[in-house]
C-alpha cells in the first residue's frame, strides 16, 4: 500500500504530463529540423498571444468549475467589440481605449448570464459550457454575417461584404497593429525577445496569484473545495461563482484583444476558434488538472504546448513526407490531452 | 439567547412543537433526545441553514441578546456570533488546517488593507498560520498546521472543527452538535474542560449530546427532547442518568402483537469482526450471531451503524471480517450471489434506492425476481431471453396487491405515484416474490401513516411465521421494535453493545442506546 | 409514450415547422416532392438518432462520443468499397463489416466511459474530438487499393469524399420504391428503418434491455438487486456504437457518398437535439420520440434550404440550423439538471 502511495506520488500528473509533453516536443523538434531559434521565437509569439487566454482558465479551475469553455465567448466578446468599433472608425488610441472598454462592458454582461446559467448546472459545468460555446459562435455568425448591414448599419464600408451584408472575412487591423508589441524588443542573435509583452502576460499571471491570495481567493479555493460546506461557513457560494465566470470571461476578452493585436490580421469568423481547446490543453500540459491549476502550470504548459505545436507538422512532413499527419498529430495532442484529464480526474475522484 | 414557541414542520409533518428554552452568558445548556426528535432541527434553525428556509421556515420567536432576529442564512447567524460546530464535518478537505480554520478571516497585509480594502487584501500567511497554531494549542493540540484536511484522521479533524469556531473572537454562542461523539473519552473529557473554560469567560453553550454522563458532568441545565417537544428540564444537580434516560425514550404502552417464544434453532448467518465502511453509518467490527426463524432487531442512535448491516451484506459498501452464512462462509459480498442464495435486503431509503419511480408497480414487484431468478419469464434463446410472461406476472403481482390491500388505480401506476406505505409494501411484496430465507429489513416505517405501519408490522410478522424467514428489522422505531422482536441488538458506534429482550425496560434501553453500561443495573 | 407531453422546445419547433411550410407554400414550391424527400431524410438521419436510445436508457447521457461508432461504419464502408462490391452485396458487407468494428470500438468506448461515470458527456465530447485526428492517420496511411478511392494525384491516403455511384448509391433508396401519383414512398428504406426500430422496441422488451432502463433509472437500486452495472452499461454502449455504425452506413448510400476525416463532426450535435425535440429529456427515451424528433429536425432542415436561398442570405440556412441545434441541446442540459436526482 505505502509502496503504492509513494508510486502514485512519483507519477503524480502534475510531473508526468508535462515530462511527455517535454519529451515528445523534443524528439518532433529533432525529426523537424527546424532551428532552435525559429522554434524558440514562434513559442515566445504563442507565448504572449495566448498567455493571458490560459491564464484566464485558472480561477474556474480553482473555484471547481473545471475547465471554462466559455471563454470562447469572452474572446468572441473582444471581437464583437473590435468589429463595432471599426465600423464607427474610431481610430488610434482613442479607438483602443474604447475598444477595452467595450469588450470589458460585453464579457461582463455575457459572463453575468453564463455564471447564473452554469449556476443551474453545478458538476456539468463543462459539457454545458462547451455548447455554450457552440451557440454563442452561431449567434455570433449570425450577427456579423447576417446582420451587419441589414439590422445594424454600418458607417466603414471597407469592412462589409460587396454584396453590402456582412462583414468580410478578414479586416485588417493595421490602424492598431503591434502597437505595443514593440515597446522594448530585445535582439539577441536573432533572437527577438518583446520584452514588454512578456512582462504583461506575466503581470497578469502575477495578479492571478495576487487575487488567489486574498480573502477573496480563498473563499474560491473553499466554494471548488466543497460547495455546501463553503456555504455552512458563510460564503454565498452562487454569488462567488458568477463573479469568478466574469472576471475570467473578461480576462479571456483582453487576452483575445492581446491576441489579435499581435496578429495584426483579423479573420472575422475563425479567430476565435479553438481557442478555447488549445488555451485548456496548454494549461493541462503544463500539469494542472480539472480540480486544481496554479499560475505555473499555465505558464509552463503554454512553453510546452506550442512547442509541439510549431514543430509538429514539419516533423510529420519529414517522417511520413505528409505535413497533414502532423496537424493530425497536433490537433490529436490537443484533444486527447483534455481528454486524458477528464478520464484520470474521475477516476482519482472515484477512490 | 431566548427562544419561545418555536415550531417548524417539514411537508405538514410538525418536526419542533412550542419549544421554549433559554440559554446565558456563560451557561452550559444540554440537550437530549433520541434520533428524530428535533435537536438537529433546532440546531439548523439557529445557525440559519438554508435547509429551513427552503422547506418553509418557522414560526415563533428568537431573541438573541435581548433583541428579536430573523435568522435566513448561515452568514448572518454568524454576524451575530452564533458558532456551530456541525456533526457532520463542515471542513473544507483540500485546504490546509490553517486555511480552515482562518476562512474568510484571515490576517492581511496591512499596506494592501489600504489599497484594496480587507476582501482583496494579501493574506499574510505567515501570521495565519502562527494563530492557528496558538488557537490548536488551547485545545492541547499540536499539529502542522500546512497539513491538508484531507489527510487528518477524523479524531483530529473534529479538533480543527472546533478550532475554527472558537477561534472567533466575536462568539457570543456556541452550538455543538455531538462534539464528542468520535472522539475517545480522554479525548472528549479533556475537550470538556476547554468548553468549561469557555463558559466561565461568558461565552453561552449549546450542548447536544447522547453521552449521558458527560451531561452530568458539564451542563448547568439538561432539556430533554422527545417528539419534538420539551419533555423535562433539570437543574444542575438533578440531573442523573437515570432520569434522563427514561425521559428520552419515554413511557408507552404497547400491546405485545407478537407472542413471547424461545427460539433454540441452528444460527441463520453469523458475522465475526464485520466492518462496513458506509460514509456515517460504519459497522466496525460486529459480531453478532442470528438464529434460524426469529425476528431480531437492530437499534440504535443514526449513526452508529444499524443501516450499515443489510448494505453491506449486498456489496454496496467495502466490507471487511467473515460472514457465515447456512454454514458457509460468504467471500465476497455479492449482490446477486447472495440473492440466489436467500438473502433479501429492503434499503431504509426507497426513494433513491428501493425502487424504480418510473417504472409501473408490478414491475417493481416482479423485477428483482425476474432479472436474478427468472422468474415469469419466456425464453426465446439470446440475444432475446427473458421476455417476461405477463399473464402469469399480472397473476401474481394482482394477488400480492388484494392480500397486502396495496391501494393503486392499476396494476400499471407509476410507483413514484403510490403513497410511502404503499411504496413499501410494493417492497415488500418484491421481496416476498423472491422467497427469502434471510430478510434484512431497514427503517420499514419510515415515513408512512399510523394505519400502514400496522400493516407493514404485521406483514412482516405473517412472512415470518408462514414462510419461515429470518428477519433482521434495522429501525430506530423502538416501540415498534419492541412489539414484534424476539431479540433487540443495540448497537453503539458500530459495534453490539448489548442484547436485550423485548420486554426490558424503557430505561435500560436508554441507557444502553447512549452506551452508558448501567452500573446500578441492579436498581431496575 | 402514454405520458407524452409536449414541452416548449417541441412547441417552438411546431410553430417554426407550420411557419415554414407556410413559407414553402407562398413560395409555390413543389411540397409533395418535398414529402418525398422529407421521408428519405428521416430514415437517412434517422438511425443515427436511434443509435443514442440505448445510452440514453442507461443513464449515460446523450451520447457525445457518436463520432467513435460513426468511424467504425466508415471503416467498414471504406472497405466495402475496396473490393468493389456493387449493390446489395456492397451495402450488405459493409454493414457486416461495420458491426465487428464497431463492436470493439464500443467495447473500449465503453470501459472509458464506466470509469468516468456521471461524467460521460464531457468525456465522451472528447473522446470523439480525439477520436477524428486519429481515424485521420488511418485514413492517410491504410493501405487502399481502389483508385478512385485515393486522392488523384501526387497525395496520399484516401479522399475526403468518396462518390458511391458505382457501388451501392441509394440502393435502399430505389429498392421497392412505390410511386402513387407524385408522391414516392420508398418502401425498402422504411422497412430497414422499421426493423430497427422492431429490434430496439424487443430488445428493450428483454431481459437485457429491462436491466438496462432500470439502471438508467435508479443504479442503486439495480446493484442491490444484484445486477452487474458495469457490464450493463457496456451493453448498452456497445449497442449504441454498432448501431451510430449502421447510421452511417445508411446515411452514406442515401446520401451518395463517402464523408471522411472531420466530416463524422457536423454530424451528431443534429442527431442528439434530433432525439431532445422528440420529446426525450436526456433520461429514458422512447422509440416514437426518436422518430418523431428525426422526422421533426430534418423536415426544418430540408424547408430552410430552398427558403433561406430565395429570401435570405444563403449563409444563414447553415447558421440558422447550428442555432437550432445547440439550443435545444443547452435547453435539454439546463431542464434536466434542474429535475435530475442523479448521484
Amino acid at each position: 500500500m505505502r509502496l503504492r502511495q509513494r508510486a502514485e506520488q512519483l507519477f503524480n500528473i502534475e510531473h508526468i504530463v508535462p515530462v511527455v509533453f517535454l519529451f515528445l516536443s523534443f524528439f518532433a523538434w529533432q525529426v523537424s529540423g527546424l532551428t532552435g531559434t525559429f522554434v524558440f521565437n514562434q513559442v515566445l509569439t504563442r507565448f504572449i498571444r495566448d498567455g493571458i487566454l490560459v491564464l484566464s482558465l485558472i480561477i474556474p479551475v480553482v473555484a471547481g468549475m473545471g475547465l471554462n469553455f466559455a471563454i470562447i465567448v469572452g474572446a468572441m466578446s473582444a471581437q464583437a467589440a473590435l468589429l463595432f468599433v471599426i465600423s464607427c472608425q474610431v481610430a488610434g488610441l482613442g479607438g483602443i481605449l474604447s475598444v477595452i472598454f467595450l469588450s470589458i462592458a460585453l464579457s461582463v454582461v455575457l459572463g453575468f448570464a453564463i455564471g447564473h446559467v452554469l449556476n443551474r448546472v453545478k458538476g456539468k459545468e463543462m459539457i454545458v459550457t462547451i455548447i455554450i460555446g457552440f451557440l454563442a459562435n452561431s449567434v455570433y455568425q449570425l450577427v456579423f454575417l447576417a446582420g451587419f448591414g441589414t439590422i445594424i448599419p454600418v458607417a466603414n464600408k471597407e469592412i462589409i461584404l460587396s454584396r453590402g451584408i456582412g462583414v468580410r472575412n478578414a479586416v485588417d487591423l493595421s490602424m492598431y497593429r503591434n502597437t505595443i508589441d514593440k515597446f522594448w524588443l530585445l535582439k539577441i542573435e536573432g533572437l527577438e525577445i518583446p520584452l514588454f509583452m512578456i512582462l504583461v502576460v506575466l503581470l497578469f499571471g502575477g495578479m492571478i496569484y495576487y487575487l488567489l491570495h486574498t480573502r477573496f481567493g480563498r473563499e474560491v479555493k473553499a466554494a471548488g473545495s466543497g460547495s455546501e460546506k463553503a456555504e455552512v461557513a458563510g460564503i454565498n457560494v452562487n454569488l462567488l461563482r458568477i463573479k469568478v465566470i466574469i472576471l475570467s470571461m473578461v480576462l479571456a476578452a483582453l487576452g483575445q484583444l492581446v491576441y489579435l493585436q499581435n496578429i495584426g490580421m483579423f479573420d472575422v469568423y475563425t479567430a476565435h476558434m479553438n481557442a478555447d481547446v488549445f488555451s485548456c490543453a496548454a494549461l493541462l500540459a503544463g500539469g494542472a488538472s480539472i480540480k486544481s491549476a496554479k499560475i505555473r502550470h499555465a505558464l509552463i504548459g503554454i512553453f510546452l504546448f506550442h512547442t509541439l505545436f510549431i514543430v509538429s507538422p514539419q516533423a510529420g512532413q519529414n517522417l511520413f513526407h505528409n505535413a497533414a499527419l502532423g496537424e493530425y498529430f497536433r490537433s490529436f495532442v490537443a484533444y486527447g490531452t483534455i481528454a486524458f484529464a477528464l478520464i484520470i480526474n474521475v477516476k482519482r475522484e472515484n477512490m | 439567547m431566548e427562544i419561545k414557541n418555536l415550531s417548524k414542520r417539514y411537508n405538514g409533518i410538525p418536526a419542533l412543537t412550542n419549544i421554549s428554552l433559554s440559554v446565558k452568558a456563560g451557561e452550559i445548556h444540554g440537550i437530549v433526545g433520541a434520533n428524530g426528535s428535533g435537536k438537529s432541527t433546532l440546531l439548523n434553525i439557529l445557525s440559519g441553514s438554508p435547509l429551513i428556509r427552503e422547506t418553509g421556515g418557522y414560526h415563533g420567536e428568537i431573541s438573541f441578546a435581548g433583541n428579536r432576529v430573523n435568522l435566513k442564512n448561515c452568514a448572518e447567524a454568524i454576524r451575530m456570533g452564533i458558532g456551530m460546530v456541525h456533526q457532520e464535518f463542515a471542513l473544507l478537505p483540500d485546504l490546509t488546517i490553517a486555511e480552515n480554520i482562518k476562512l474568510s478571516r484571515e490576517h492581511t497585509h496591512k499596506f494592501t488593507d489600504r489599497l484594496f480594502g480587507p476582501k482583496y487584501s494579501f493574506i499574510d500567511r505567515k501570521r495565519n498560520d502562527e494563530s492557528a497554531a496558538r488557537i490548536l494549542q488551547k485545545l492541547r493540540l499540536h499539529l502542522d498546521v500546512d497539513v491538508k484536511i484531507i489527510n487528518l484522521s477524523t479524531n483530529t479533524r473534529q479538533f480543527v472543527e472546533i478550532a475554527r469556531v472558537i477561534d472567533r473572537t466575536d462568539l457570543k454562542l456556541l452550538l455543538l452538535d455531538e462534539p464528542t461523539a468520535v472522539l475517545s473519552r480522554d479525548d472528549g473529557l479533556n475537550l470538556i474542560a476547554v468548553f468549561r473554560e469557555m463558559a466561565q469567560n461568558g461565552l453561552g453553550i449549546l450542548f447536544i449530546s447522547h453521552r449521558l454522563e458527560e451531561m452530568q458532568q458539564i451542563c448547568d441545565r439538561v432539556t430533554v427532547f422527545r417528539d419534538g417537544a420539551i419533555v423535562s428540564s433539570y437543574e444542575q444537580g438533578e440531573i442523573s442518568i437515570k432520569n434522563l434516560a427514561r425521559d428520552m425514550i419515554g413511557h408507552t404502552v404497547h400491546k405485545a402483537t407478537a407472542p413471547k417464544r424461545e427460539i433454540k434453532a441452528r444460527p441463520a448467518i453469523s458475522f465475526q469482526q464485520f466492518s462496513v465502511k458506509m460514509p456515517g453509518e460504519e459497522i466496525n467490527g460486529l459480531d453478532l450471531t442470528v438464529f434460524e426463524g426469529e425476528i431480531l432487531g437492530l437499534t440504535s442512535l443514526s449513526g452508529h451503524g444499524k443501516l450499515a448491516l443489510g448494505y453491506g451484506v449486498m456489496g454496496m459498501y467495502p466490507t471487511g471480517g467473515e460472514v457465515i452464512y447456512e454454514n458457509k462462509k460468504i467471500d465476497r459480498m455479492d449482490a446477486k450471489a447472495n440473492i440466489l442464495n436467500g438473502i433479501y435486503v429492503l434499503p431504509d431509503d426507497r426513494q433513491a434506492l428501493g425502487m424504480l419511480p418510473e417504472h409501473s408497480l408490478a414491475d417493481n414487484i416482479i423485477f428483482t425476481g425476474n432479472q436474478i431468478k427468472n422468474l415469469f419469464s419466456i425464453n426465446f434463446g439470446r440475444p432475446f431471453s427473458g421476455f417476461i410472461d405477463r399473464k402469469k406476472a399480472d397473476a401474481h403481482v394482482h394477488q400480492l396487491v388484494r392480500n397486502f390491500e396495496i391501494k393503486c388505480a392499476s396494476l400499471k401506476q407509476k410507483s413514484k405515484e403510490l403513497s410511502g406505505g404503499n411504496q413499501q409494501k410494493v417492497c415488500i411484496a418484491r421481496a416476498l416474490t423472491l422467497n427469502p430465507k434471510l430478510l434484512i429489513v431497514a427503517e420499514p416505517t419510515r415515513g408512512i401513516d399510523i394505519s400502514a405501519k400496522e400493516k407493514i408490522l404485521q406483514m412482516l410478522l405473517d412472512i415470518n411465521r408462514k414462510n419461515h424467514t429470518t428477519i433482521v428489522i434495522a429501525s430506530s422505531e423502538l416501540d415498534e421494535l419492541k412489539r414484534v422482536c424476539d431479540r433487540i441488538a443495540v448497537m453503539v458506534d458500530g459495534k453490539i453493545f448489548k442484547i436485550l429482550l423485548p420486554d426490558a425496560s424503557e430505561t435500560e434501553f436508554g441507557l444502553a442506546l447512549a452506551g452508558e453500561e448501567g452500573t446500578k443495573n441492579e436498581e431496575f | 409514450m402514454k405520458n407524452f407531453s409536449i414541452k416548449p422546445p417541441q412547441v417552438i419547433i411546431l410553430i417554426f415547422l407550420i411557419v415554414l411550410i407556410g413559407l414553402a407554400y407562398v413560395l409555390q414550391m413543389d411540397l409533395i416532392v418535398l414529402f418525398n424527400e422529407s421521408l428519405i431524410k428521416l430514415v437517412m438521419n434517422g438511425v443515427l438518432v436511434l443509435s443514442l436510445i440505448p445510452m440514453l436508457n442507461a443513464g449515460a447521457g446523450m451520447n457525445f462520443g457518436l463520432p467513435v461508432g460513426i468511424t467504425g461504419g466508415l471503416v467498414g464502408l471504406c472497405i466495402a468499397v475496396n473490393f468493389r462490391l456493387t449493390g446489395f452485396s456492397g451495402f450488405f458487407m459493409s454493414l457486416l463489416l461495420s458491426v465487428p468494428i464497431c463492436g470493439m470500438l464500443g467495447w473500449l468506448y465503453g470501459l472509458i466511459l464506466n470509469r468516468v461515470k456521471g461524467r460521460e458527456e464531457i468525456a465522451g465530447t472528447f473522446i470523439g474530438f480525439s477520436v477524428i485526428p486519429l481515424m485521420n492517420y488511418f485514413w492517410t496511411l491504410a493501405p487502399f487499393q481502389n483508385r478512385q478511392m485515393l486522392y488523384p494525384i501526387g497525395g496520399q491516403g484516401l479522399r475526403p469524399k468518396i462518390s458511391l455511384e458505382p457501388y451501392f448509391y441509394n440502393v435502399l433508396d430505389q429498392f421497392c420504391l412505390i410511386k402513387i401519383g407524385g408522391i414516392e414512398i420508398p418502401l425498402g428504406l422504411l422497412a430497414f428503418y422499421g426493423l430497427i426500430c422492431l429490434f430496439l422496441y424487443l430488445f428493450f422488451r428483454s431481459k437485457v434491455g429491462r436491466a438496462i432502463i432500470a439502471t438508467g433509472e435508479n443504479e442503486a437500486f439495480s446493484k442491490l438487486s444484484g445486477i452487474d452495472i458495469a457490464g450493463i452499461r457496456l451493453i448498452a454502449v456497445i449497442l449504441s456504437t454498432i448501431l451510430a455504425g449502421i447510421g452511417i452506413c445508411v446515411y452514406s448510400q442515401s446520401y451518395g457518398f463517402i464523408q471522411l476525416y472531420d466530416e463524422p463532426l457536423s454530424m451528431y450535435f443534429p442527431a442528439i437535439s434530433a432525439v431532445l425535440i422528440g420529446g426525450s429529456t436526456g433520461r429514458r427515451t422512447y422509440i416514437f420520440e426518436a422518430v418523431l424528433g428525426a422526422y421533426l429536425l430534418q423536415t426544418i432542415y430540408l424547408l430552410t434550404v430552398p427558403i433561406a436561398n430565395q429570401i435570405l442570405i444563403p449563409e444563414v440556412t447553415e447558421i440558422l440550423r447550428t442555432l437550432i441545434t445547440y439550443s435545444i441541446i443547452l435547453y435539454a442540459l439546463l431542464y434536466r439538471d434542474k429535475r435530475g436526482i442523479v448521484h
